[in-house]
C-alpha cells in the first residue's frame, strides 16, 4: 500500500499557483480583518461595518484550508496553522482591550 | 556647519553614523544594479567583476549600511531617553573611524582582490565565502572589538541615565545582537553543521534582535513624533518582544528543514513560522491605532491640525509597519512551510523575500531616522514633506515593490520549471532560466531597480537640502 | 479613574518578555545539543560497519552514492554503496574516485578539508546554492555529484574530453569558460589542479548528506513534461 501512494506527496504543477495565491490571501485577508477592527475601534470607519472584519477573517480561515489541503500537509502543521488563526483572531480583541486600559488609567 | 542645532556630541557622532550609512547605502544600489545587468546580459563585466563579487558586495553593504544606521540611531536616541550626555563618546568617535576604515578595506579587497587559494589565509584576510558575513576573519575580530566599544558607551549610559523601558530593551537587544555575531566566525569541513551556525547569525540577526531593534526605534518615533504615551508605547514594545522572540527565536527551525538536520525541524519550523507574522500584524495595528488615538484626542480639543512633528520621518515609519508585514509577513509566509518550501528553496522567490523583506521592515525605518536627524540637526520644529522628499519615496517604494513582483515571478516560473517539472538539475535550472516569463521578469526587474536607484538619489538630494526649506515650523 | 489592571502593568509584560525569550533561547540551546551531535560527520568505521550518519565521514568518496525514494520517509535519501532490502544504504558497492576506491581516511579527510576552504575562498555561494542557501544565479549544488549531465550519458564528459565524471568536473572547475554551456557561464577563479580534486570531493561529500529529500525529484524526470 506504501508503495502506490509515495508519489502522491508531491505537489501538482498546476496547484502551485493556487496555493501562492490562497496563502497571500491568507495574511491579506488577515490584514482587513485586523485593520477594518482597529479602524472601527479608532472611530475611522462606521459601526457597522465590524461584520465586515469578521467575515474577512473567516475568508482567512478558508483561504489557510484551502492553502493547507493542496500542499498535503500533515495533521500537526494543520494543527499548527488552526492555533495560528485562533491567535488572530484574539490578537486585536486583546490589543484594544490593553490598550484601552491603560489610555483610561493614563488620563487622569 | 554654521547654524548645528545639536546641543549632544552623541547626537553628532550620530549624524556621521547616518552619513556613512547614507553612501554605502548608496553602493549597495549600484552593486545591485551591476548584479541586474549581469541576468540580463550575461557578459557584462564578466572575469572583471562577476556577479558573485557584485552580489558579495550588494549585500555586505546592505549589512553594514543598516548596522552603521543602526548604530547611529541609538546614539542618537540616547541624550533623549537618558536625559544625558552619552558616557564614553570620545570612545565612540575613534571606534566611529576604526569600523570605517575597517569597512572600506574589506570592499576594496572584495573589489580588487576577489578570491584566494584554498587555505586559511584567504579566510583571515580575503573572503570567508559564506553569504551575507563574506568579511575576512580579521574584520570579524575588529567588528566585534568595535561593537563591544558601542554596547559598552550604550550600558554605561543606561546605567548612569534615566533608564527608560525603550533604552532597556536595546540594551538587552544589543547585547543579543553583538553575542550572536560570535556563532559566524568559526570554520568546518562539515557544512551542515556549518550552515547550522550560520543560520543562527543571519535568522537570529534578521527575524529576531533587528526586529525587536525596529520595535524599540518605532516606539521612540511614536514618542516623538505624535507625543504617543510612553507608557503605552512601552507596554506595547514589551508585548512585542515577547511576541517576536517568542515566535522568531525558534522560527530558525525554517531553515533547519534540508541542511542535513533531523526532520523534527519541519514541524518546529512549521508552527513557529506560522505564528511569525502575528507580532507583525500587532506592530502594523499598534501604529495605526496610537496614531489614530493622538489625532483624536487632538481633534477632540477642536486643534484640527496634525499631531505630526516630521512628516517625511513619519511617513517612513508608517512604511515600515506596512511593509515589514508585506515584506517579512505576506512574502515570507507563502514559502515557509515545509511542504511547499521543498520547492521554492533556493529561487528567486527567496529573492523576492529578502528584497521585500530587508527593504520594508529595516530600510524604511532607518531613512525614517535620517530624516529625524536632519530636523534635529536644523532645530525645526515642524518638519514638513518637499516635492523631493514625495518622488524619492514614491519611486523607491514603487522600485522595491516592483523588483519583488518581478522576482516573485521568476520565481514561480522556475518553482514549475526547475523544480516541480525538471526536479532541480543543471539542465533544469537552466531551461527555468530560459523561459519567458523568467527572462521578462529580470528586464523589469532591471528597470525597478534603476527607478529605486534615481529614487535614491532624489532622497539624498532632499536630505541635503530639506533642512534649509522654508516652509517649516522653527 | 479605573482601578490598576495587571494586564496594563508594563512591569508583568516586562517579566512576561523575559521568561517568554529565556524559554525560548533554552529550547533552542536544548534542540542544538540534539540536533549536532546527528549532524557531526561520520568516520570511516561508520562506513565500514554500515552504520547510516546524516553527514558520511569524508570516505564516502570511495563509496557509490544514489538518491532513492524511501517507502518509509516519503522521500528521496542518499544511498551509499547500494540499496540493501530496507531501501536503504548497503554500503558495499564502491566506486572509483579519481583512480582509486581506496582512499584512507586521512586522504579523504585532507581532501574534503581542501574542497570545503576552497569553496569557501571562491565565493560559490554567490553564485551557486550550497544544500538549497546561496545566491540563484547558477545551478544549486546540493545533489551537483548526482546531475546526469556529468555522467556517462551526459554532455560534459564529451565537452570535456574526460571519460570519468570526477575528472570531466575537475577539469571544468579549472577552465570553466573554456566549455560554455550558456550565455551564462562560470568565470576562472584561479582554481588550481589540486584544489578541483577538492572541489569534486566535497561535491560528492555532499551528495551523500540526508538533506530529507531535498531537491524533489532530482534528475528522475527528463524532458519537461510533468508525470500527469
Amino acid at each position: 500500500m506504501v508503495e502506490t501512494v509515495i508519489m502522491t506527496n508531491d505537489i501538482l504543477a498546476e496547484d502551485f499557483l493556487t496555493i501562492f495565491i490562497s496563502s497571500t490571501l491568507v495574511l491579506i485577508f488577515g490584514g482587513f480583518y485586523v485593520g477594518i477592527y482597529t479602524a472601527v475601534k479608532v472611530n475611522l470607519l462606521k459601526k457597522w461595518t465590524m461584520p465586515i472584519a469578521y467575515i474577512f477573517w473567516a475568508l482567512t480561515g478558508y483561504c489557510m484550508y484551502v492553502m493547507g489541503s493542496l500542499m498535503h500537509i500533515n495533521t500537526f502543521t494543520a494543527k499548527a496553522l488552526v492555533v495560528a488563526a485562533f491567535g488572530l483572531l484574539l490578537l486585536p480583541h486583546a490589543v484594544y482591550y490593553m490598550q484601552h486600559k491603560v489610555h483610561e488609567e493614563n488620563k487622569h | 556647519m554654521a547654524n548645528n542645532y545639536l546641543t549632544t556630541e552623541s547626537k553628532k557622532l550620530a549624524t556621521w553614523y547616518f552619513t556613512f550609512a547614507a553612501i554605502i547605502f548608496g553602493a549597495q544600489l549600484l552593486f545591485g544594479l551591476v548584479a541586474a545587468i549581469q541576468y540580463v546580459m550575461p557578459g557584462f563585466l564578466f572575469e572583471i567583476i562577476d556577479f558573485s563579487i557584485a552580489r558579495i558586495l550588494h549585500i555586505n553593504a546592505l549589512v553594514v549600511w543598516m548596522v552603521f544606521a543602526m548604530i547611529g540611531s541609538v546614539y542618537w536616541l540616547l541624550p533623549d531617553e537618558t536625559g544625558i550626555e552619552t558616557v564614553g563618546i570620545g570612545l565612540g568617535k575613534l571606534l566611529y573611524w576604526v569600523f570605517v576604515a575597517a569597512i572600506v578595506i574589506v570592499i576594496l579587497v572584495f573589489l580588487l582582490v576577489q578570491v584566494g587559494p584554498a587555505d586559511q589565509t584567504t579566510i583571515w584576510f580575503i573572503t570567508e565565502g559564506r553569504e551575507y558575513i563574506e568579511a575576512p576573519r580579521w574584520a570579524d575580530i575588529g567588528i566585534v572589538i568595535v561593537v563591544l566599544g558601542f554596547i559598552y558607551n550604550l550600558y554605561a549610559t543606561g546605567m548612569k541615565g534615566n533608564r527608560s523601558g525603550i533604552i532597556t530593551v536595546l540594551m538587552a537587544d544589543m547585547l543579543a545582537f553583538a553575542g550572536i555575531y560570535l556563532a559566524g566566525m568559526g570554520y568546518t569541513d562539515n557544512i551542515s553543521v556549518d550552515q547550522y551556525w550560520w543560520w543562527w547569525v543571519i535568522h537570529l540577526w534578521v527575524e529576531a534582535t533587528w526586529e525587536v531593534f525596529v520595535g524599540a526605534i518605532a516606539a521612540y518615533g511614536l514618542i516623538t513624533m505624535i507625543g504617543a504615551h510612553r507608557k503605552v508605547v512601552e507596554m506595547w514594545l514589551w508585548i512585542e518582544v515577547a511576541m517576536l522572540f517568542g515566535s522568531g527565536i525558534l522560527g530558525i527551525g525554517h531553515h533547519y528543514f534540508w541542511i542535513g538536520t533531523p526532520e523534527y525541524w519541519w514541524e518546529i519550523g512549521a508552527l513557529f513560522s506560522a505564528l511569525e507574522p502575528l507580532p507583525l500584524v500587532a506592530m502594523f495595528v499598534h501604529v495605526l491605532y496610537d496614531w489614530g488615538k493622538m489625532q483624536g484626542e487632538q481633534n477632540a480639543q477642536g486643534k484640527e491640525i496634525s499631531v505630526i512633528t516630521n512628516k517625511p520621518a513619519f511617513t517612513w515609519f508608517v512604511l515600515n509597519a506596512f511593509g515589514n508585514f508585506l515584506g517579512a509577513g505576506i512574502w515570507g509566509f507563502f514559502h515557509t512551510l515545509p511542504q511547499v518550501n521543498l520547492y521554492t528553496h533556493g529561487t528567486q522567490f527567496t529573492s523576492a523575500h529578502g528584497h521585500l523583506a530587508f527593504f520594508g521592515a529595516y530600510a524604511t525605518i532607518l531613512i525614517g531616522m535620517f530624516y529625524l536627524a536632519v530636523q534635529g540637526k536644523n532645530g525645526i520644529k515642524i518638519m514638513k514633506s518637499t516635492k523631493k522628499s514625495i518622488w524619492a519615496t514614491s519611486m523607491i517604494v514603487g522600485g522595491v515593490m516592483g523588483m519583488t513582483i518581478a522576482l516573485t515571478i521568476a520565481g514561480y516560473v522556475q518553482v514549475l520549471v526547475s523544480r516541480a517539472q525538471m526536479g532541480a538539475t543543471w539542465a533544469g535550472y537552466f531551461d527555468g532560466q530560459a523561459g519567458m516569463w523568467f527572462a521578462q521578469g529580470m528586464d523589469w526587474r532591471l528597470l525597478m531597480g534603476v527607478i529605486t536607484f534615481v529614487g535614491f538619489l532624489i532622497l539624498v538630494a532632499d536630505l541635503l537640502s530639506i533642512g534649509k526649506a522654508d516652509h517649516h515650523e522653527r | 479613574m479605573a482601578k490598576k489592571s495587571v494586564w496594563s502593568d508594563n512591569r508583568f509584560w516586562q517579566r512576561s518578555a523575559a521568561w517568554i525569550t529565556g524559554f525560548a533561547s533554552i529550547l533552542l540551546i536544548w534542540l542544538t545539543f540534539d540536533t549536532i551531535p546527528q549532524i557531526t560527520m561520520g568516520t570511516d568505521a561508520d562506513l565500514k560497519q554500515g552504520v547510516t550518519k546524516r553527514v558520511p565521514g569524508p570516505t564516502v568518496i570511495n563509496y557509490k552514492i544514489t538518491y532513492e525514494m524511501n517507502a518509509k520517509r516519503m522521500h528521496e535519501i542518499p544511498v551509499i554503496g547500494g540499496m540493501n532490502a530496507e531501501g536503504t544504504s548497503a554500503f558495499e558497492e564502491k566506486e572509483l574516485f579519481f583512480g582509486r576506491d581506496d582512499w584512507s581516511e586521512e586522504e579523504a579527510s585532507e581532501l574534503l578539508h581542501l574542497g570545503k576552504l576552497g569553496s569557501q575562498a571562491k565565493n560559490c555561494m554567490d553564485c551557486h546554492t550550497l544544500l538549497g542557501n546561496g545566491a540563484y544565479y547558477a545551478p544549486d549544488l546540493t545533489k551537483a555529484w548526482l546531475d546526469p549531465a556529468w555522467g556517462p550519458e551526459g554532455s560534459m564528459q564529451a565537452i570535456t574530453g574526460k571519460s570519468t565524471k570526477e575528472e570531466a568536473m575537475a577539469e571544468f572547475l579549472q577552465h570553466p569558460s573554456n566549455y560554455p554551456t550558456h550565455a551564462r557561464m562560470m568565470p576562472n577563479l584561479g582554481i588550481t589542479e589540486k584544489e578541483a580534486h577538492g572541489l569534486v570531493a566535497f561535491l560528492k561529500h555532499m551528495s551523500s548528506i540526508d538533506t530529507n529529500g531535498f531537491p524533489r525529484n532530482f534528475g528522475k524526470i527528463q524532458g519537461a513534461v510533468h508525470g500527469k
